[in-house]
C-alpha cells in the first residue's frame, strides 16, 4: 500500500459536508456556548454579565444530582448499546443472508416500522404493555406465573427497553450493509475444511464485520446518550438523564444559558469517549490488513 | 432658489419614496397578530371559529403558533421584535416571563374594558396578565374500585393506594408544582411550608409520576392507578357517550386554580390589537364557546353556561371563592433548589 | 436462473436460529401491534382490550387539513433531506477514507457529534442563530437542520461499507484499462451502494419522524406532522393520533420500498 503524505484530489470532496457543519453547527454552537458563559442572553439583556456559575453548578453539584445524571447516560448509554447489538446482530445476519428478495423487503420493513411510529405514540404503546395493569403483567398474573405486577415501567428497565425498541432498526441496518459485503464463500470454504456452522461464524464472519459492529455500536452509544423525550415519558423519576436535564432547563426552567453549559459537558464527554473508539477502530482494521 | 436638477431630481425622489412606500401604506392595512395556542380540542375551535371571526371584525391576520414550548422562543428574540404580540400561558409561565421583562406587568380595565366584568381571581395580584379560563386542580379518582370519594387531600395519601396513586414528575409539571405546594398547606402552615410539603411526599411513595395530564389520564383510565392528581377539565371531558368509571373530587381544603392566562410583550408593533384580542376572548359568547368545548371554567361572571356544564364548572362567586392560587413568584424564585430537593426524595 | 448457491439444511440450529430471529421481530413489532389496535379502536382514548373495529380515527386523520398539510410537509421535508444527506454524506466518508486527511479520527468524530448533542438543543441553538442573523424560520433553515443531523448516518454507514472494502477489485478495472472516473462510477459506487441506500433510509426516517429540531423551527401553518401530533396529543387523548402514526408507518414504508428496489441493499456485485 503506498503512504502518499499529499492531500489525494478525493479529499475535496469533504468540503460540501464541511461547509454545512461550520455554518449550521459550529457556528451555533459557538454562540451557545458563549452563551454559556453569561447569566443572561446578552443580546436581549444588558444585564447579563459573564459567570462561570452554571458550570461550576455542575461541577460542585451541591444539590447532588448532576453527577448521578451523567453516571446515569453513560450507564444507560452503554447498557442499550449492548443489548441492542445483542439483537440487532441476529437480525442483521438473517437479513443479510436472505436469498429471496420478497423475504428481506418484509424483514427489512418490520425492522424500519418501530423507527417510524413516533414518540408519544409508542409510549402509549409501551405503557399498554409494561404498566402493571399491562399486557405482560396481566398475561402473567393469569398464567399464575407471578402474584404482583412487575414493575417493568417508570424506571430504568422500561426507559432501556424502550430505547433498544427504536434503536435496534439503526443497529441493524448499518449491520446488514457490512455482513451482506462479507463474501459467503469464505465461510463456505471454511466449512469445506470441516469447521462447524458456528466455529465458521465465529472465527470468520465475526471477525469481519467488526467494523460494522463497531459502527452500529457507536451510533446507538451518541443515540441513546443524548435521548431525552423517551427515558421523561417512560422513567419517572427514577431516571434522571442529562439530556433530560437540559430538556427541563430549556423547557420548563427557562435557564438555556444553563442548558447549553450542559450541553457543552455532554458533548465533551462523548467526543472523547468517541474518539477513543475511533482509535480503536482504525487499529482493528488496520490490523486486520484492510484500507 | 432651486436649481431645476435639484427639483427634477427631488420631484424623482419623492416619486420613488411614494411608490416603495405605497405597498407599506397598503400592508399597514392587514396587521398580524402573532400569538400562541394550545393543540387538541382548543386548537380546533380557535382555528374554525374564533380566529377567523375575530380576523373579519378587525381586519387582520392572526399567525398562531401551536408548537410549545413557546417560552424559550420568546427568550430568544429581540424585546423590539418579539416573535409573539400574545402568550397564553399557565399563570405560572407568566411569571417566569414577566421576570425577564418579556410580558407586561400589568393590564387593566383601560386596555382591556372586558376586565371589569372578570371573577377577581382573573386579575388578582397572583395572576400577571389576564386570566380568561381556569381549570380546578383535585383529585381524580376511579368510581369502580370501591373506592369512596375522596374528600381531602390527604385522602391520596391512604395507604390502600400504595402503588395505586399517581402524581407528576415536579420539575417539568405546573400541576405537580401546585400539588406541593397544597401538601405544605395540609399537613403544614400553608401553602409555603416547604419541610411539612417534602415530609408528606416521602409519605406519598411508591408513587407513579408521569410528565403531562395526557399519561395521568392514561393512567386513571386503563385502571393503572385509582387516584390522581387532575384538573376537572381532564376528568369531565369523557362524558356522554364517552363516559367512564372516572370522577372528580374537589378536596375540602380547595382546589388549585389552573389559570389559562393570556398576556401582551411590550415590544409588541401591534398592541392595540393585542388588547383587543384579549378583550375579544373576554366575550361572553367566545368564553361559552369554548369553555363548553374543552370544560374550562369561564373568567367573565357574564357567562351563561348550558346546563350540565354550568353544574360541574366554577361558574358563580361561591364556587369560585373555592380556588387557591399559589405564589408562584415565589416558587419560581426557588424553582432550583426545589427541583434537585423532590429530584433526590423521589429518586428510587 | 443460478442455482442455489447453498442448500440449507433444515436442522436443529437452523430452527434455534430461525426461532430467535422471530422472537427478536415479534419484540420489533408488538408496541406496532398495539398502535394498530388504538388506531381501530373507536372509544376516544387509547385503551387495550380493544371494544372493537372502527375507522373513524383514521377518517379524523384525512379529514384535518392540518394533519394532511403537515404529512405532505413532512414528507416533501424529508425527501430533499435524503438527497442531499446521501450526496453530502457519502462524498465526506470517500473523503474521510481516502483523502489522506490530517487528523482523520478527530473529524470522524466531528461529523457524528450531531448525533451526541439532544436535539433539543441543537434546535435551540439553531433557532438563536436564525434570528440573531435575520433569517427567521424559512422552509430551508428547516431542512439544513434536518439535513445536519441526518448526514452523520450517512458517512456512519457509508464508512462501515468503505471499511470492509477490497481494494483489488478497483485495480483490477484499472488494470483492465478503466480511467479512474469509469473505475469511480462503475465500480466503487455500485459497490457501496448497500451502505449509502442503509444511510439513506435513516436519513429519511431521521428527518420525517424529526420532533425535537424542528420543534422551534417550524413556522405557524408550516409544522410537520411530528409536531402537530405531540402538540395535539398534549391536549387531547383519542385515537386519531394512533391513526396518525400507522398512515406515517405505511407512507414511510412505501417510500423505502420504492428505494430499496431502485438501489437495492441486496444488489451488490459479486466477483
Amino acid at each position: 500500500m503506498t503512504t502518499a503524505a499529499r492531500l489525494s484530489p478525493i479529499a475535496w470532496l469533504i468540503a460540501p459536508a464541511g461547509l454545512l457543519f461550520v455554518l449550521f453547527f459550529v457556528l451555533p454552537f459557538a454562540v451557545m456556548t458563549a452563551m454559556s458563559f453569561y447569566s443572561g442572553n446578552p443580546v436581549t439583556n444588558p444585564n447579563a454579565f459573564l459567570t462561570t456559575r452554571h458550570y461550576e453548578r455542575f461541577i460542585f453539584d451541591t444539590a447532588g444530582i448532576f453527577h448521578e445524571a451523567l453516571w446515569s447516560t453513560l450507564r444507560i448509554g452503554l447498557i442499550t448499546t449492548i443489548v441492542s447489538l445483542l439483537i440487532g446482530y441476529p437480525l442483521a445476519h438473517w437479513m443479510a443472508r436472505m436469498q429471496s428478495r420478497l423475504g428481506h423487503a418484509l424483514v427489512l420493513m418490520a425492522v424500519i416500522a418501530p423507527m417510524l411510529t413516533g414518540i408519544v405514540v409508542r409510549t402509549f404503546a409501551w405503557m399498554t404493555i409494561l404498566q402493571d395493569k399491562g399486557v405482560i403483567n396481566t398475561t402473567l398474573m393469569q398464567w399464575g406465573l407471578i402474584e404482583k405486577p412487575l414493575p417493568l415501567m417508570y424506571n430504568e428497565f422500561g426507559t432501556i427497553v424502550a430505547l433498544v425498541h427504536i434503536y435496534v432498526p439503526f443497529m441493524v441496518l448499518t449491520l446488514t450493509g457490512v455482513i451482506g459485503r462479507i463474501d459467503e464463500r469464505l465461510e463456505q470454504a471454511a466449512r469445506s475444511l470441516g469447521a462447524g456452522r458456528l466455529r465458521a461464524f465465529v472465527e470468520v464472519t465475526l471477525p469481519l464485520s467488526l467494523p460494522g459492529i463497531l459502527a452500529g455500536s457507536l451510533l446507538v452509544f451518541a443515540l441513546s446518550i443524548s435521548a431525552y423525550v423517551t427515558p421523561s415519558l417512560m422513567g419517572g423519576t427514577d431516571v434522571l438523564t442529562l439530556p433530560m436535564l437540559i430538556a427541563q432547563q430549556v423547557g420548563t426552567s427557562f435557564n438555556p444559558n444553563f442548558a447549553g453549559a450542559l450541553g457543552v459537558i455532554l458533548l465533551l464527554v462523548s467526543l472523547a469517549i468517541v474518539v477513543a473508539y475511533n482509535r480503536i477502530l482504525a487499529r482493528l482494521a488496520g490490523g486486520q490488513g484492510m484500507a | 432658489m432651486i436649481s431645476r436638477r435639484k427639483a427634477l431630481r427631488a420631484g424623482a425622489g419623492l416619486a420613488a419614496l411614494a411608490t416603495v412606500g405605497a405597498p407599506s401604506i397598503l400592508h399597514a392595512q392587514t396587521k398580524t397578530l402573532k400569538i400562541t395556542t394550545w393543540g387538541g380540542k382548543w386548537g380546533e375551535v380557535m382555528k374554525a371559529t374564533v380566529l377567523p371571526a375575530f380576523e373579519k371584525e378587525f381586519k387582520c391576520t392572526v399567525s398562531a403558533d401551536q408548537a410549545f414550548p413557546f417560552l424559550p422562543k420568546l427568550q430568544v428574540s429581540s424585546k423590539n421584535d418579539p416573535i409573539y404580540d400574545v402568550l397564553h400561558a399557565n399563570s405560572n409561565e407568566q411569571w417566569n416571563a414577566v421576570v425577564e421583562g418579556l410580558v407586561m406587568d400589568k393590564i387593566t380595565a383601560k386596555e382591556v374594558p372586558n376586565i371589569a366584568d372578570v371573577y377577581p381571581y382573573a386579575v388578582s395580584d397572583k395572576i400577571v396578565g389576564v386570566t380568561i379560563f381556569t381549570s380546578a386542580i383535585g383529585l381524580g379518582y376511579r368510581t369502580d374500585k370501591g373506592l369512596t370519594k375522596p374528600t381531602s387531600w390527604k385522602d391520596l395519601a391512604d395507604p390502600k393506594l400504595a402503588g395505586s396513586r399517581g402524581g407528576y414528575l415536579i420539575p417539568v409539571n405546573s400541576l405537580g408544582q401546585a400539588h406541593l405546594m397544597m401538601l405544605g398547606k395540609v399537613y403544614g402552615k400553608g401553602l409555603t411550608d416547604l419541610d411539612a410539603a417534602y415530609k408528606a411526599l416521602e409519605a406519598l411513595k411508591p408513587i407513579k409520576l408521569v410528565d403531562f395530564t395526557g399519561q395521568m389520564e392514561k393512567m386513571l383510565l386503563s385502571g393503572e392507578v385509582s387516584m390522581g392528581v387532575i384538573h376537572d377539565s381532564g376528568v369531565y371531558r369523557y362524558e356522554g357517550p364517552n363516559m367512564q368509571p372516572v370522577d372528580f373530587a374537589s378536596p375540602s381544603e380547595g382546589v388549585l386554580a389552573l389559570e389559562q392566562v393570556l398576556n401582551v410583550t411590550p415590544g409588541s408593533k401591534v398592541k392595540e390589537l393585542a388588547f383587543a384580542y384579549i378583550d375579544y376572548m373576554l366575550r361572553p359568547d367566545v368564553q361559552k364557546l369554548l369553555a363548553e368545548a374543552v370544560w374550562y371554567s369561564p373568567a367573565n361572571k357574564k357567562v351563561k353556561l348550558d346546563a350540565k356544564y354550568d353544574a360541574k364548572l366554577l361558574t358563580t362567586p361561591e364556587k369560585v371563592a373555592s380556588l387557591i392560587q399559589p405564589d408562584w413568584k415565589w416558587y419560581n424564585a426557588r424553582r432550583e433548589d426545589i427541583d434537585a430537593r423532590v429530584t433526590k426524595i423521589l429518586k428510587g | 436462473m443460478r442455482a442455489a448457491p447453498n442448500r440449507r439444511p433444515f436442522d436443529a440450529g437452523r430452527a434455534a436460529y430461525l426461532t430467535l430471529n422471530a422472537l427478536l421481530l415479534t419484540f420489533l413489532l408488538l408496541p406496532i401491534v398495539i398502535v394498530l389496535v388504538f388506531a381501530l379502536n373507536p372509544t376516544p382514548y387509547i385503551s387495550f382490550p380493544p371494544v372493537g373495529i372502527s375507522l373513524r380515527w383514521f377518517e379524523k386523520f384525512f379529514g384535518s387539513a392540518e394533519f394532511m398539510n403537515a404529512l405532505w410537509l413532512s414528507l416533501w421535508v424529508a425527501s430533499v433531506v435524503l438527497v442531499l444527506s446521501i450526496v453530502i454524506g457519502a462524498a465526506c466518508a470517500l473523503a474521510l477514507v481516502r483523502g489522506n486527511l490530517p487528523g482523520r479520527a478527530v473529524m470522524t468524530a466531528f461529523f457524528m457529534s450531531p448525533l451526541m448533542v439532544p436535539a433539543i438543543l441543537t434546535g435551540l441553538a439553531l433557532f438563536q442563530a436564525y434570528l440573531l442573523s435575520g433569517i427567521g424560520r424559512p422552509v430551508w433553515g428547516l431542512i439544513a437542520a434536518h439535513t445536519l443531523v441526518a448526514v452523520p448516518y450517512v458517512i456512519r454507514t457509508t464508512l462501515a461499507v468503505l471499511h470492509n472494502f477490497d481494494r483489488r477489485i478497483e485495480e483490477a478495472a484499472a488494470v483492465l484499462g478503466a480511467s479512474p472516473m469509469r473505475v469511480f462510477f462503475e465500480v466503487t459506487l455500485p459497490l457501496i451502494r448497500p451502505g449509502v441506500f442503509a444511510g439513506g433510509v435513516f436519513a429519511f426516517i431521521v428527518s420525517f419522524d424529526q420532533f425535537p429540531v424542528s420543534l422551534f423551527l417550524v413556522v405557524p401553518k408550516g409544522e410537520t406532522l411530528p409536531v402537530v401530533l405531540f402538540n395535539y396529543m398534549k391536549f387531547d387523548l383519542d385515537g386519531a393520533i394512533a391513526a396518525a402514526s400507522m398512515v406515517s408507518i405505511l407512507l414511510a414504508l412505501s417510500v423505502v420500498l420504492v428505494l430499496e428496489r431502485l438501489i437495492g441493499l441486496k444488489a451488490y456485485v459479486k466477483l
